[in-house]
């Protein structure tokens, strides 16, 4: 088990699937820290030297992922809210918000549609 | 919608209980003044109203004797079973095999079968026999030391058929003597012979890059091999940049490593023969000069080390000063390095291969920048079946084989832009040795030997012969074996 950023993974993950599973840190962003630090693709997570972990826990500690990114949204949806726009009344009341209709599939907006919201 | 039964019809006998109740139901019940549930189809219903609410018997069921009526609207629908034809599936799998099982399986490597027959007349290699012409289309076997160190170097690939014979032989062709012969003649004047292989699919490139290597080990020399061009360029291990670089070039430890435990166990002999000319004073233990270059290659005893040993180790091994044995370096697979890699630079750049510093001394020798003072061999094969696109390697053998045929040379498309400068300067003074088919009388060596191993059950004469040859396009060594050994058909 290694701990990168506060979190164990397990040694056969890959470097590059436990970069992504931070919240805001995707495809795009992982494969350039794993080229900053010379990880090949198909690394492991179990053969990064003990230097290159904290490296990476150093390079992910600047950057805006996780509780800050979250943080972000729910504060531009807040800020939706607050200003009484149409947009701000649709996230709190868990509805689209961008005109698609409510009469079925609206699966995705009950989830995620929420002044708080979470993922 | 209304429930079928009303509360109240509970509690009172149903109207068709108005006759005494059956004995048998009567004895049943344990609540005895209670009126029991009738079973439907007894006599009592025949006594019942057409049409009644009678409550469901509270009992198990009884089956009607007789078949009931359309009326009967309690009689049991089918039941959906969900999941009726799925069985246990945890309980079917056997034991998942563990991880990295299935691809040591599938990379096996057998050299023997013993329900093949054994050749009587099938001579062993001797370190000249490879370069005489009276061995060409015969059979010749690998001796035992051989085939361990050829295995050590990762010279047999799964997909050759070694496991059909009784021991590992390998037919003599006049390309394979034209080689040896150059091999052997760059040896001798200390020079190097820089040539790649090529030719269709399945023409016996890498076989010829295999006897090369076993011409090599049989006369003493020292031989790197690197099995798959593409184990160093598609990404798939470690590398990092090396420290005082300009332009930066990056080690590949963990191949490196593996590598200096290939060259150690297949050529312990001679390292262990051979000492240091001078010490080593940066490696992870300190080495003196005239200390034996197998104790240098076992200094490497974790990736990190390796690439520095791998520098240490090749620059005793071209030491001018000291009389070395000549040094044989083939790669397989070289479309997947004439070209930029799948590595990033730390700049988010891709890397080209030839800044993979151990792809980068081969490329040298290759282009004739870096000499081997005492001679010998730098020898590349090309893959047709598993290879990228590499259009300056294309182009530029096919400028080196037209130049040796005084053909005209064709030249680049100026309106094509992946073109590969690199590549082209690393191909520029190569020899080029096409590999085509066998002719009928290699053909017939080889067939003879298949059918006294008994591999091959037919009579073997011309008109066999010249059937395989000609199913096989004119002798493609691949074909004719898929055309007469690996088919079912006797």
């Amino acid at each position: 088990m290694v701990f990168i950023f506060g979190v164990n993974f397990n040694e056969h993950k890959l470097v590059k699937k436990a970069l992504e599973s931070f919240y805001a840190l995707g495809p795009q962003k992982s494969v350039r820290i794993l080229a900053k630090y010379c990880i090949h693709p198909r690394a492991k997570v179990g053969t990064l030297a003990p230097k290159t972990v904290t490296a990476l826990t150093a390079e992910l500690s600047t950057m805006t992922i996780e509780g800050d990114a979250r943080r972000i949204v729910q504060e531009n949806i807040q800020r939706l809210r607050d200003m009484g726009t149409y947009r701000g009344r649709r996230h709190a009341m868990g509805l689209p918000v961008r005109g698609q209709r409510t009469r079925n599939q609206t699966e995705s907006a009950k989830r995620l549609n929420r002044v708080d919201r979470r993922g | 919608m209304p429930a079928p039964n009303c509360l109240r019809c509970l509690a009172r006998p149903p109207p068709g209980l108005a006759t005494p109740v059956p004995r048998t139901a009567a004895a049943a019940s344990p609540l005895l003044n209670r009126p029991a549930a009738t079973p439907i189809g007894t006599r009592t219903r025949a006594h019942a109203a057409p049409f009644s609410t009678t409550p469901a018997p509270a009992g198990p069921p009884v089956k009607p004797a007789t078949p009931v009526g359309s009326g009967g609207h309690n009689r049991v629908g089918k039941k959906l079973k969900l999941g009726k034809f799925k069985t246990d599936r945890a309980a079917e799998r056997s034991k998942v095999p563990l991880p990295g099982e299935r691809k040591a399986y599938r990379k096996r490597i057998t050299l023997s079968n013993d329900n093949a027959l054994p050749v009587p007349w099938l001579a062993d290699l001797t370190p000249s026999s490879l370069a005489d012409p009276a061995n060409t289309a015969t059979v010749m076997g690998l001796p035992d030391s051989l085939q361990d160190q050829l295995r050590a170097s990762d010279a047999f690939k799964p997909s050759q058929s070694w496991g059909m014979f009784r021991k590992p032989a390998v037919l003599v062709r006049k390309e394979t003597v034209d080689l040896v012969n150059r091999m052997q003649d760059a040896a001798d004047k200390k020079q190097t012979l820089r040539l790649v292989v090529t030719g269709d699919k399945v023409t016996g490139k890498s076989m010829l890059l295999l006897q090369a290597m076993a011409h090599a080990y049989l006369n003493n020399w020292i031989v790197i091999h690197l099995p798959e061009g593409q184990d160093l360029t598609t990404a798939c291990t470690e590398y990092s940049p090396l420290a005082d670089t300009d332009p930066v070039q990056y080690s590949q430890p963990v191949y490196v490593f593996k590598l200096i435990q290939a060259i150690k166990k297949a050529n312990e002999n001679l390292l262990s023969k051979m000492y240091t000319a001078v010490g080593h004073p940066g490696l992870p233990q300190s080495i003196t000069a005239n200390t034996s270059l197998l104790t240098l290659a076992n200094v490497a005893k974790e990736p990190d080390a390796a690439w520095p040993v791998f520098r240490a180790l090749w620059h005793e091994l071209t030491h001018r000063s000291v009389a070395r044995p000549p040094i044989l370096f083939t790669l397989d697979g070289l479309s997947h390095i004439t070209r930029v890699s799948d590595y990033r630079s730390p700049a988010f750049e891709l890397i080209h291969s030839y800044d993979l510093a151990l792809l980068r001394l081969f490329t040298d020798g290759l282009g004739g920048s870096l000499r081997l003072p005492w001679g010998g061999a730098v020898l590349a094969a090309t893959s047709r079946s598993n290879a990228p696109r590499s259009p300056s390697m294309e182009l530029a053998l096919a400028q080196r084989e037209a130049e040796q045929l005084q053909r005209e040379v064709p030249k680049k498309d100026p309106f094509f832009r992946g073109y590969d400068e690199r590549a082209e300067a690393s191909l520029r003074s190569v020899q080029v040795l096409p590999v085509g088919g066998i002719d009928k009388v290699e053909a017939r060596g080889l067939m003879e030997y298949w059918a006294a191993s008994g591999m091959l059950r037919a009579t073997v004469d011309n008109k066999s012969v010249s059937e395989k040859w000609t199913l096989a396009g004119n002798g493609v060594l691949g074909e004719m074996e898929r055309a007469s050994l690996l088919t079912m058909r006797v």
